[in-house]
């Protein structure tokens, strides 16, 4: 399955959540696929922390989908994360894993035991009990309303191509990424995050 | 536990709640682990143990944008596990964290494998600009609740480093 295809898929239903993106081709492509900074928050060079990241979000503001795309190569240096996702079982928190089985960001050097690597496995070995696993956009059309509109925490494995062509960075700065998407949950799910509230749009 | 230990460990816990912290998310270090017990027993905090200090930093800088107030809370070896995370995400992104962490290695510590801690511990701190506060005597304790809003104010990372001594009440 092609990365890109995949996120334009995701990208036209998003509706009023939040995606949470890892280093390297996951932002990359997400960007490239919706030009977002509000809806999405790119979780720059923090690789294996953005599903505990969603989570806190996920628990704050129960009402608002969470999505988090995570890359196998942030991933495997975690996977205990999911023990963590499990005891929580959040309703709203929805992990995609991206796999592409190699560092793409970075040359593309391959995961260890990349070909052997069952990460739906591993889930529904610490116990997940919605686990998916797709590898082609046909698969992720008839799957998704299972995966996304159905309440309860899921894992899905994404099985894509590596991407020849680097999709680039993310240009935002990181502190204006915070506060953007800040301010759209504070709007969305109607709760503080800010000492202060937004400032009214400028008139000039 | 003693006594000692119960009272400066509920001590500890009413600072927290009255910091307004709800979300502990931790990993134990035998000195804190009475403290961990009494998070989780405690009904006005929702605690969430994690299996990697990361997780932590992750779930609580996370929480942040849930308008949650968090705790992350482990030891000093843990915590040198966390600049990577510290540096990549609070500190690139502005996104406050509170952070209690034991001060290993030090006078009083026979355990051999905290050395390390207690030679580059604090230095690792200062090293990174992070602030924190030593808490060698109780009547530190009650400066919780001021270092919380400090690191609200500041928008970093914050770290509150407790003794065995004062954790054991006996100090």
């Amino acid at each position: 399955m092609d990365l890109r295809d995949c996120f334009k898929y995701f990208a036209g239903r998003q509706g009023d959540g939040v995606v949470i993106t890892s280093a390297g081709v996951t932002s990359g492509t997400w960007w490239r696929t919706t030009h977002d900074m509000d809806q999405v928050f790119y979780l720059g060079a923090s690789m294996s922390m953005i599903s505990m990241f969603g989570a806190g979000i996920a628990m704050g503001a129960p009402k608002l989908p969470v999505w988090v795309f995570m890359g196998d190569g942030a991933f495997v240096m975690n996977p205990g994360m999911l023990m963590v996702e499990r005891d929580l079982n959040l309703p709203n928190l929805k992990h995609f894993l991206v796999s592409n089985r190699v560092y793409n960001a970075t040359g593309a050097a391959r995961l260890a035991n990349a070909k052997r690597n069952d990460y739906a496995a591993i889930a529904r070995a610490v116990g997940i009990e919605r686990v998916f696993e797709i590898d082609s956009l046909e698969g992720l059309h008839s799957q998704f309303d299972k995966i996304v509109s159905e309440p309860g925490h899921t894992f899905t494995v994404l099985e894509v191509e590596p991407l020849r062509e680097k999709p680039g960075g993310v240009p935002i700065d990181d502190v204006e990424s915070k506060f953007r998407f800040g301010r759209y949950i504070e709007k969305k799910a109607g709760i503080k995050i800010f000492r202060h509230p937004a400032l009214e749009p400028m008139n000039r | 536990m003693s006594d000692k230990q119960k009272e400066a460990t509920s001590l500890i816990v009413e600072q927290l709640v009255q910091s307004g912290i709800k979300l502990v998310a931790s990993l134990p270090d035998d000195w804190i682990a009475p403290l961990i017990d009494a998070v989780d027993k405690d009904s006005r905090f929702k605690h969430v143990p994690v299996n990697r200090e990361e997780s932590a930093i992750g779930l609580c800088s996370g929480a942040f944008f849930g308008g949650i107030p968090s705790l992350a809370l482990m030891g000093a070896s843990g915590l040198t596990t966390c600049i990577y995370a510290i540096t990549k995400i609070n500190y690139s992104y502005h996104i406050p964290l509170f952070i209690f962490a034991t001060l290993r290695g030090v006078i009083g510590d026979p355990r051999p494998h905290h050395i390390s801690n207690g030679l580059y511990l604090t230095k690792l701190l200062d090293s990174i600009s992070l602030p924190f506060l030593l808490v060698e005597e109780r009547k530190t304790i009650e400066r919780i609740p001021a270092a919380f809003k400090h690191c609200q104010a500041m928008n970093r990372p914050e770290v509150v480093i407790f003794s065995e001594a004062v954790l054991l009440g006996e100090a």
